[in-house]
């Protein structure tokens, strides 16, 4: 039972990820109809920009000295007699990386905001219009530029980046049985539901929101209806680079950096094709339920049968329900 | 006005190379490619039989993705699947089966297994359109490719280190060169295209073309989209199963990782290159697809002067050279390559009158 | 020939046909007529298959085909075409129109992959069967050669016929084959489907809106509103019909 509970938590954590991850996904296609195939790559480039950002920067000569540690007087003494490994250890180790965290974070937001600008307008906007086939394609062919782009840009061999909040583990008790924690794996939880459910809100209730439904609906009527439709496009491949940013800064601290990282996206593409599209609430439950599953295929198989579970699954939801646990049906007029 | 175009009976006019530029084209390119097996330095024909390995599975490909209009991610699946059913069954046949007759019992095996497997792989497409069915393809593919490299098959897949391949052997011709499997595959592979020719012009063609086009009017006509859907499947995945064990006779040892999504992503782009839903498509798409990094490799060892530093870039150009090409086609020639051949043969049809 | 009984059918909360009964004679023309949202195109869907009903039979030749699908009742003889033209955009004309006769070929997969022979046949003489019964009497042997997208839309409305008639149908199906033309191609369409009765003997079922061609052509009309069957009976009985009047013309006062 109380292993049970832990990989359960385990996997609600990574399945956070999953929505985090998701959420890009899903926004894309609900404003252009284009499933992102190269989304995981998007991800991939957050990951490196925040390693640059965070680490590659900081580490030169010329960056100041406090931005690649922030030593102030006070931080010092306190860590001063602390034993090795303490939780206040941790989360002073966390205060010094502080400045690079935020640079990191900021500057991986607005390099990939740029890095998904720069493909919705070279590469979506001028197929505007055309077959889907020809949109999915192009994502196709943006997988194998943007992974070639990342070997040449970045030499990095495997290297730690520095975590986004204090990495002190954290013990408690539920159902009776001890729970083992890193506290940096549950705030990564909390940034990304709190960043899912944000846009699942903005997407409800603000005008930009509406607008993105109303093309998602019907795009040559939202046009003609005073949308703007290519602004509506790159609003929602700069939600998705930005919020790939965010989940590629997360991942870089879990799995460290490499271009396999662009593989994420794969997985979660099944797990949106599972939830729906184009349902959020669809697509955060098939993300939960994969990272669980996951946890417990993990637990029970081993860790490499963990990296087929989210096909796995997609294959049997697709066979019993087509279009997803929640996704909407398009009824056909003939 | 079109020359040299009058036919006096449906027979003449149902004709594949229906004027004399198809047939001299046709029959230039067999002595062309005799003349080639005959006189190509190793080199060459080493190139010449990764494009025949490949064009096979994209004519496969072709009958799923161009003229079914159900797009496949996964079909390096099916590749795999043909190139291990051949190796496994000729490790475990061996003894049991006359050498010299080996090759006509294990390859119609492969075909038929990887058929079966198609079916299998293609039971969402009855269901779900478009894109569903290119994650559903691109899901199989991964869970093929894990199976295959799973400790507990080891005994017989070789797992993630590979395994080693048997050679082709024709009624004792043993295969062991290069040139003699390029014989060989250059035969199988024009053979294919032309039954994948013979295919579309027929009724079961027909049908595919009707459901890529508008299925609803394809069921009133009386084609059940269950059969047809399933039977593109299976053809397209057969295709690739004979591509794949083409593949393990012509290399002498395959590895798991040869058959990734890499290789799904290669038949696809080959495909959109060359001219989706056109015979000649796949030929077209193949030699540029191989001849690219080819190129690439020519251009960085000349610029570079071939300096070891310089060397890891090559890859990663590679690849991005594959990814544009890609999107250039998509952007700006969707019709692919096929559509250029297309209109100079017009103008050539038609000259020495107006061009159009 | 083609008998529909008590037919329902909804979407959702909209009820788009509620207990549509009558009968298409053998070798006669029935026009089926109606406003805007009758449930006209709702139940030629319904007549082939794409929309299952809730309630009631569809009877062909006596047999219950109502829980066929679209591609086993066209095996059985029942083609049609529809309100916006469902070629096949890719091939051309020739094709489009061979495809027809595709439940009469039997070529299998690994005859067609050898074409010589059993498949080679079959198709010569599919080619001289269109060619001969079909384009001749459509007049349309100049474009055979043309893909689809080539074509006016008057020609591609005649293709979509030739293609339905590839099909040697016993009962054919038009859903508005002279929607957006002008007088003239409504005469030509007008005389190619009394042709097609009268050579052929085939059962016709149409859905019109252009009044004046369904009071010529039709031997027998039912009229729709708001997916309930107001009147049936011969163009005099219809026309002089009340219900169908205020139907048409709103409330006369």
């Amino acid at each position: 039972m109380g292993q049970l509970t832990q990989f359960a938590i385990n996997g609600l954590m990574s399945g956070a990820i999953y929505a985090l991850i998701a959420v890009g996904i899903v926004s894309v296609y609900k404003a252009t109809k284009v499933v992102n195939f190269a989304h995981g790559y998007l991800i991939m480039f957050g990951a490196y920009f925040y390693y640059t950002f965070a680490v590659i920067i900081p580490g030169q000569e010329w960056a100041p000295s406090w931005l690649a540690s922030w030593e102030p007087v006070w931080l010092v003494e306190m860590k001063e007699g602390l034993p090795m490994f303490s939780p206040m250890g941790a989360v002073l180790d966390w205060v010094q990386n502080v400045p690079r965290i935020i640079f990191g974070i900021i500057g991986a937001l607005i390099a990939n905001a740029i890095v998904g600008r720069i493909i919705e307008r070279t590469l979506m906007r001028p197929l505007m219009g055309q077959s889907i086939f020809a949109m999915i394609m192009v994502t196709v062919g943006l997988i194998s530029i943007m992974s070639g782009a990342a070997s040449i840009i970045w030499t990095a061999d495997a290297d730690f980046v520095p975590h986004i909040a204090p990495n002190a583990p954290v013990r408690f008790e539920l159902f009776g049985s001890t729970i083992f924690l890193f506290g940096a794996d549950l705030v990564n939880m909390l940034i990304a539901l709190i960043i899912f459910g944000g846009i699942v809100l903005m997407v409800r209730y603000t005008k930009s929101g509406v607008a993105i439904r109303a093309t998602a609906e019907d795009q040559s009527t939202a046009y003609s209806m005073g949308i703007s439709v290519p602004k509506v496009f790159s609003r929602a491949w700069v939600l998705a680079s930005t919020t790939g940013a965010i989940a590629g800064a997360i991942l870089a601290t879990r799995n460290g950096i490499s271009p396999s990282l662009g593989l994420f996206g794969f997985s979660v593409l099944a797990i949106v094709l599972m939830g729906g599209l184009d349902s959020y609430i669809g697509v955060f439950l098939a993300a939960m339920a994969v990272g669980v599953m996951e946890a417990m295929t993990q637990w029970q198989l081993g860790g490499d049968w963990a990296e087929i579970v989210p096909y796995v699954a997609v294959l049997a939801v697709l066979l019993i329900r087509p279009h997803g646990l929640f996704g909407s049906k398009e009824v056909e007029r003939i | 006005m079109i020359n040299g175009n009058l036919k006096a009976t449906y027979a003449a006019d149902e004709r594949v190379l229906n004027n004399s530029y198809k047939q001299a084209f046709v029959y230039g390119t067999m002595l062309a490619l005799a003349f080639f097996a005959a006189f190509a330095n190793e080199y060459m024909i080493l190139i010449a039989c990764k494009m025949g390995i490949l064009l096979i599975a994209v004519v496969g490909v072709n009958i799923l993705t161009g003229y079914t209009g159900l797009v496949s991610l996964g079909h390096g699946a099916f590749v795999a699947l043909g190139a291990y059913t051949v190796t496994m069954l000729d490790n475990g046949l061996t003894g049991i089966i006359p050498n010299q007759f080996m090759f006509f019992v294990v390859v119609p095996i492969a075909i038929a297994v990887t058929a079966l497997i198609g079916v299998l792989v293609g039971l969402p497409s009855l269901r779900v359109k478009g894109l569903y069915l290119a994650v559903a393809t691109l899901a199989a593919n991964f869970i093929v490719i894990f199976l295959i490299e799973q400790d507990a098959f080891a005994p017989w897949t070789g797992g993630v280190v590979g395994i080693d391949t048997p050679d082709a052997n024709l009624l004792g011709w043993v295969l062991d060169t290069n040139r003699e499997m390029f014989i060989l595959i250059s035969v199988v592979a024009f053979t294919s295209l032309l039954a994948a020719q013979n295919l579309i012009r027929t009724r079961v063609g027909r049908a595919f073309i009707a459901i890529r086009d508008r299925d609803y009017s394809a069921e009133i006509l009386g084609i059940s989209l269950l059969r047809y859907k399933l039977t593109s499947f299976a053809l397209s995945a057969a295709y690739c199963g004979l591509a794949g064990a083409m593949f393990a006779f012509f290399y002498s040892r395959i590895l798991p990782e040869q058959f990734e999504l890499d290789l799904s992503l290669e038949l696809v782009a080959a495909l959109i290159v060359g001219g989706m839903g056109r015979t000649m498509g796949p030929v077209f798409g193949v030699m540029v697809i191989v001849m690219m990094p080819e190129v690439i490799k020519v251009f960085a060892a000349y610029f570079t002067g071939g300096d070891a530093a310089s060397a890891r870039y090559i890859s990663p150009l590679q690849e991005i050279a594959f990814g544009l090409l890609l999107v250039f086609f998509l952007l700006k020639e969707p019709l692919g390559i096929n559509h250029i051949t297309d209109r100079i043969l017009r103008a050539a049809n038609r000259w020495p009158f107006a061009r159009g | 020939m083609l008998k529909i009984e008590d037919l329902h059918l909804s979407f959702g909360g909209i009820k788009a046909l509620q207990g549509i009964s009558f009968e298409a004679k053998p070798g006669e023309i029935t026009g089926v007529i109606g406003p805007n949202g009758a449930g006209k195109t709702s139940l030629f869907n319904a007549i082939s298959g794409f929309y299952k009903p809730d309630r009631g039979k569809v009877y062909f030749e006596g047999r219950d085909i109502t829980d066929l699908s679209p591609d086993k009742r066209a095996e059985l003889g029942l083609a049609r075409t529809f309100q916006n033209i469902a070629l096949f955009r890719g091939m051309t004309v020739l094709d489009n129109i061979k495809l027809g006769g595709h439940t009469r070929l039997k070529t299998n997969v690994w005859q067609a992959l050898r074409y010589f022979g059993k498949a080679q046949k079959e198709e010569l003489e599919l080619r001289r069967d269109i060619e001969e019964r079909v384009i001749d009497f459509l007049e349309i042997d100049h474009i055979r050669k043309y893909p689809i997208t080539m074509l006016p839309y008057g020609l591609q409305k005649r293709v979509e016929l030739g293609r339905a008639l590839a099909m040697q149908p016993k009962v054919l199906m038009l859903d508005e084959p002279v929607a957006g033309m002008n007088r003239e191609e409504t005469a030509d369409m007008a005389r190619f489907i009394l042709d097609v009765q009268e050579q052929f003997g085939t059962t016709i079922l149409l859905v019109e809106h252009d009044m004046h061609m369904v009071m010529d052509i039709c031997s027998h009309i039912v009229v729709l509103n708001f997916g309930q069957q107001i009147a049936s009976g011969t163009p005099a009985e219809v026309s002089g019909n009340e219900d169908v009047i205020e139907a048409y013309l709103g409330a006369a006062a």
